[in-house]
């Protein structure tokens, strides 16, 4: 066990290395000055390359620049965008939350409408309902996510004027940022009618969560009537029928809690594709978030910036899968290989 | 010659009739291959049917609705964009751009990551475990995340999105290619045929290669729907097929400025991407229970 | 690589998130109260370049600036056209038009905010220094933020103004070296608002004069917060303001580049007001009940100028064979969906100067092939057109204008090739001066007609950079400023028409449309007036 953790967090960290030294090469293979684009300083005097060329090393050796590249990531200094001059680290803090944000509330969907859905299709197997719900499964997994948001913003806000379709406040609420979580810092500012703000919010995010949440809830669908058929055929249950427990007893008793442990960590898994699906429904609803970033720096040739937000977004995504793998392994040490599922 | 057979003969379908018998079972699947079948006959012969070139303008006619609303007409079936241009014949350019180009790339990924996937599979020790370790990693992120980030960093563009997607796709085939390789060569069949001894690359073209392709095939459907909704998403963004070009993914961000006014300009490509990732996604289905049902008899 | 304890940072607010999500869809039913009452919020389509309109000419900046944080000496009233007291209470002409006398209001009070407190009232001096600043080269400010300031340069209004004298503390008195029938309409303009003195020394005591552009104080309705660059800006009433102070708490600016999606937004009430709806939305916006728009004629003039610095279209029978390749009808038709009038001249028909009888070129590409092979034009000619990436009032698309054009053209062999880049870098390429013709345009910012011949055809005009098509004829620069020295409007019309002669007889620039100007509202927004020159106005809008 702990050999295997270890096994894991090494290759954790070799993973981050990689990504690192990607990042690295990047600075040198994109178009321009490697110091401009390592700084995101555009213009450089020769005084200032000068000091640029002292404090990135890139005077010295490869491996000495690279470690002192190292270094300056970890120290939080990441460079500035050329397009806004802010330090990316700065922006990123800004932007990350608010894809996170989306995303979880998304997942926490899918979850609601997925798990009982998938559970009703897995009991009834093989009946009507089953059927009805997979084949709402198959649609829903087919759509693509873009089309739906649209979609749903042709319905819902132009031909209903419900909800509003772009960012995720109203602009007449200031609220300061602090955390990057709008919900968290509505609460946690002090402006005068906080519930009329989370309200607002609230309608902001609808449209957002549910477009992305579609296609999520019908793959956890998927897996946990999948997982209910496997568990109501085995031994066990049968063992617990014969024992004269009724069907309610058998399924909440045995079948709830083993049907669903298994695919626990494959629907956490389930939050990088979420994820996304975030970064591009961002740019359809104005979000402010990573994707829309990344998006708007790459149209705009921001360099430094397409390198951070790049390493941010997959170090974030290969911590999180090795910190589900972990835990899973912790929580369930038996079952080695667990099953994956398509992106 | 006896034209007809005297004796009762057990006549036991081939595998390949078998999957065909169970596959034609399910109805749904069945829909899915002929909504496949509509959508190859669409790519083949789309210049024959379609009554405007793509990019043709038509000033007379701006934001013309489809022909079954009250100001539509039956010149442009479903309506015309802003510059006039016919959208069922954009649709169809777009569709075969859209699934020519997906076809290609799952195509030359499923050769790329076999090749690799089964030398990785035949071959044993440390390597094969950090690339297994990292493939593993890999498989974790959705390939459209890695496309887009491979995008951003070669540059929006046609040929790049395309790059990014086979680069995307091929670790996937990798795996599979890898996993069923090491799971066959631990059944007695393969046992035997190492033990009369075969070399590494007959036994696997000779008598691995024939039990896997079939979930291949599998895979490569599923790769196919990722692949075209990947190609349409980047196109969406901008990152892939640039605007005037006929892509329905790039289609449908044209479509965007008029959706409001005219919402037939996205409705059409959105619902044949739709369309062909469902289709693709009945056959897909239908065929992994079909071989999961053959190999349950 | 973020720090151990960001981690914590991180999961405790989205655990408090979460939860409060629930409690909110628990309680369901949204029902807005007071904050959106309160405030107002105006879909523009771009971010202003700097929040002083003596900078620049474009009508983003203006709308973020003239009108909402800046007052003027005159204004120019909406309905009559006017010219109507602003800071100046009254003013007097000497007889001979040489000698301006202003008497300035009281009790008029500078913005007071985060980054600066004034100490005193408005007076004479920040007219001086207002003025001084874009005429006086030797002034501290002259050369902050650029120092170019194209309006009064084009208009070479620097050379116009002898001197400003200070009479006393709300009094001016301004001579001229040559009598101007347009100088008080110039003094309405956008582009004339008046700075702070006070504000300017104080930051060049604290060394960053560049802040006075970005962080502007005026005397205006409203009072600058915060600018986020491609997001917001974000304004705050002046509840010390000298006319009636305005009725919302709050005036947003939400930038939303993209013409459809600032329309969504007002149809679902994220915005209240909408900068230039797209002309193939208008008819939406007319069906939508909640929905008001208002049309008036404009007072622009959309047009193709010919680079006629460059050959071959410094031969006038080229750019007339070029001028009769192209059905200007269709253009207005598919372009403008009918909501322009085509255009025969540079002066649109709501402006007395108009000259209704004009005769444009007419469309006949058969003549038009054989005048450009008589001139050496074979087939197969390539002609860069430069469109702009944006929607103005005078061309709401003119990479569409450029496409169709593209269709005329061919019919007589010349092959075009369509530029156009990002906004801010299309300005940028242009003024360096490499294309071949340009599909651009001119809105007034005054009632006075000098201000379509002076700006877009004037010799001084092409080094201020309004004169696209680098075109200079003594004789016309002669006949508009002669006509500047006469006061009466019909010896002015005269001469306009005799510069129309040349125009028309040299084609510079090819007139091609002469649009209208809308504004979409909702229905809850009273009060909004199109402005018939230039900005936006929010002073006295108040929501229902």
């Amino acid at each position: 066990m702990i050999t295997y953790i270890l096994r894991r967090l090494n290759l954790l960290l070799l993973t981050l290395l990689i990504l690192a030294l990607a990042s690295y090469w990047l600075v040198h293979a994109f178009p321009g000055d490697p110091v401009a684009n390592l700084s995101g300083v555009s213009f450089i005097t020769a005084e200032q390359k000068a000091y640029l060329d002292q404090y990135y090393h890139t005077d010295k050796s490869f491996l000495n620049q690279f470690i002192r590249y190292l270094e300056l990531l970890w120290l939080g200094d990441w460079g500035k965008s050329f397009v806004s001059g802010q330090p990316l680290v700065d922006e990123i803090a800004t932007f990350l939350p608010a894809s996170i944000e989306l995303g979880t509330y998304a997942l926490i969907l899918s979850l609601l409408f997925g798990i009982p859905l998938g559970f009703w299709a897995g009991i009834k197997h093989g009946k009507v309902s089953d059927y009805s719900i997979l084949s709402f499964s198959l649609l829903g997994y087919s759509v693509p996510v873009f089309w739906l948001a649209l979609l749903l913003i042709l319905f819902f806000s132009l031909q209903l004027g419900w909800l509003p379709i772009s960012g995720r406040i109203s602009l007449l609420y200031d609220i300061p940022q602090e955390t990057g979580f709008i919900v968290y810092d509505i609460l946690a500012s002090n402006i005068e009618n906080k519930y009329e703000a989370l309200v607002n919010a609230a309608s902001h995010m609808l449209l957002p969560t549910i477009s992305i949440s579609i296609v999520t809830s019908t793959i956890i669908m998927k897996m946990t009537r999948h997982s209910v058929i496997e568990v109501l055929s085995s031994d066990y249950i049968r063992a617990a029928y014969a024992k004269g427990l009724t069907s309610r007893q058998v399924l909440l008793k045995h079948g709830l809690r083993n049907a669903l442990l298994p695919i626990v960590p494959q629907v956490a898994m389930q939050f990088t594709t979420l994820l996304t699906n975030a970064m591009i429904v961002e740019t359809i609803f104005s979000w402010p978030g990573v994707g829309n970033w990344l998006i708007q720096a790459i149209y705009q040739e921001d360099y430094p910036a397409i390198r951070a937000g790049m390493l941010a977004v997959s170090v974030l995504v290969v911590v999180f899968t090795v910190f589900i793998d972990l835990t899973h392994k912790v929580f369930d040490p038996k079952r080695m290989h667990h099953r994956r599922v398509k992106n | 010659m006896l034209k007809t057979s005297l004796y009762q003969e057990e006549a036991p379908p081939s595998p390949l009739q078998q999957t065909w018998l169970e596959f034609s079972k399910s109805h749904a699947a069945f829909f899915g291959l002929l909504c496949m079948c509509f959508f190859v006959l669409v790519i083949s012969f789309g210049p024959l049917i379609t009554p405007y070139s793509p990019l043709e303008q038509n000033t007379d006619a701006l934001l013309v609705p489809p022909a079954w609303t009250a100001s539509g007409g039956i010149d442009y079936m479903l309506g015309t964009d802003a510059l006039g241009r016919d959208i069922m014949s954009r649709v169809v350019y777009g569709t075969r751009v859209t699934l020519g180009i997906s076809l290609f790339l799952v195509i030359v990924s499923m050769i790329i990551g076999i090749l690799i996937g089964a030398f990785a599979g035949m071959m044993r020790g440390l390597q094969s475990s950090i690339l297994n370790h990292l493939l593993d990693s890999l498989m974790a992120i959705p390939t459209l995340l890695i496309a887009i980030i491979i995008v951003a960093i070669l540059g929006p563009g046609l040929i790049n999105s395309m790059w990014a997607i086979t680069l995307a796709l091929v670790p996937q085939f990798i795996h599979y290619t890898r996993d069923a390789v090491r799971s066959e060569l631990r059944k007695p069949y393969a046992v035997a045929a190492k033990l009369d001894g075969a070399s590494k690359a007959h036994m696997f073209r000779s008598t691995i290669f024939p039990n896997i392709i079939e979930m291949l095939v599998v895979r490569g459907t599923q790769a196919l729907s990722t692949a075209i909704l990947d190609i349409s998403a980047l196109g969406f963004l901008n990152l892939g097929v640039q605007a005037p070009g006929t892509e329905l993914g790039a289609m449908l961000s044209e479509g965007l400025d008029i959706s409001y006014i005219a919402p037939w300009s996205i409705a059409a490509p959105g619902g044949a991407i739709f369309l062909m990732i469902l289709s693709i996604n009945l056959v897909g289905d239908g065929l992994r229970s079909a071989l999961h049902n053959r190999f349950l008899h | 690589m973020p720090k151990v304890e960001s981690l914590n940072i991180t999961i405790r607010p989205l655990l408090t998130a979460l939860i409060s999500s629930f409690l909110l869809f628990a309680c369901g039913e949204t029902n807005p109260i007071n904050t959106e009452k309160t405030g107002l919020i105006y879909c523009s389509e771009g971010n202003p370049s700097t929040f002083n309109p003596q900078l620049a000419t474009s009508g983003t900046t203006a709308d973020a600036s003239s009108y909402q944080i800046y007052d003027r000496l005159l204004e120019f009233d909406p309905e009559t056209n006017k010219i109507v007291p602003g800071l100046a209470s009254h003013w007097q002409v000497s007889k001979d038009g040489l000698t301006y006398t202003f008497t300035l209001r009281k009790e008029v009070h500078f913005h007071s905010t985060q980054f600066f407190k004034p100490t005193r009232e408005f007076n004479a001096d920040d007219v001086i220094f207002s003025m001084d600043r874009w005429r006086n080269w030797d002034h501290p400010y002259h050369d902050v933020s650029g120092g170019n300031y194209p309006y009064f340069a084009s208009l070479e209004l620097d050379n116009l103004i002898d001197a400003i004298y200070r009479v006393d503390s709300h009094k001016i008195k301004i001579t001229l070296s040559k009598p101007d029938s347009s100088f008080l309409a110039n003094l309405a303009t956008d582009f004339a608002i008046v700075l702070s003195a006070e504000y300017g020394d104080f930051l060049l005591n604290k060394g960053t004069p560049e802040l006075i552009d970005e962080h502007p104080i005026g005397t205006g309705p409203f009072q600058f917060i915060h600018h986020q660059k491609d997001r917001y800006i974000r304004y705050k009433k002046n509840a010390n303001y000298w006319r009636d102070i305005p009725l919302v708490d709050q005036l947003i600016f939400d930038i939303t580049p993209l013409s459809s999606l600032r329309l969504a937004k007002l149809m679902t009430g994220e915005c209240d007001v909408l900068s230039l709806p797209a002309h193939s939305e208008l008819e939406i916006i007319r069906e939508r009940e909640n929905l008001i728009l208002d049309e008036k004629p404009g007072l622009n003039v959309g047009f193709w100028a010919f680079n006629t610095s460059r050959a071959p279209f410094d031969n006038i029978e080229v750019r007339k064979a070029l001028a009769m390749a192209i059905d200007k009808s269709a253009l207005v038709e598919a372009v403008y969906f009918g909501s322009a009038v085509k255009a025969n001249g540079i002066v649109p028909p709501s402006s007395w100067a108009h000259q209704s009888d004009l005769q444009g070129t007419s469309y006949n590409p058969i003549l038009a092939k054989e005048l450009l092979k008589k001139n050496g034009i074979e087939d197969g000619f390539t002609l860069d057109i430069w469109a702009m990436p944006v929607e103005r009032t005078y061309n709401p698309n003119a990479v569409m204008m450029a496409g169709l054009m593209q269709g005329f053209l061919k019919d007589v062999g010349v092959n075009v090739n369509i530029v156009s880049f990002e906004w801010n870098s299309f300005r940028r390429r242009l003024a360096e001066g490499n294309y071949d013709s340009i599909l651009i345009g001119w809105s007034a910012d005054n009632g006075d007609p000098d201000n379509f011949y002076r700006p877009l055809l004037s010799c001084p005009s092409i080094d201020s950079g309004t004169n696209r098509a680098k075109w200079c004829s003594p004789q016309f620069d002669e006949l508009i400023n002669e006509a500047l020295t006469y006061s009466d409007e019909r010896t002015r019309v005269a001469l306009y028409q005799s510069a129309n002669a040349i125009i028309a007889d040299q084609i510079p620039l090819v007139p091609i449309a002469h649009a209208y100007r809308y504004q979409a509202y909702r229905s809850n927004v009273n009060d909004l007036v199109i402005n018939p020159f230039g900005g936006i106005r929010f002073g006295g809008v108040y929501k229902q």
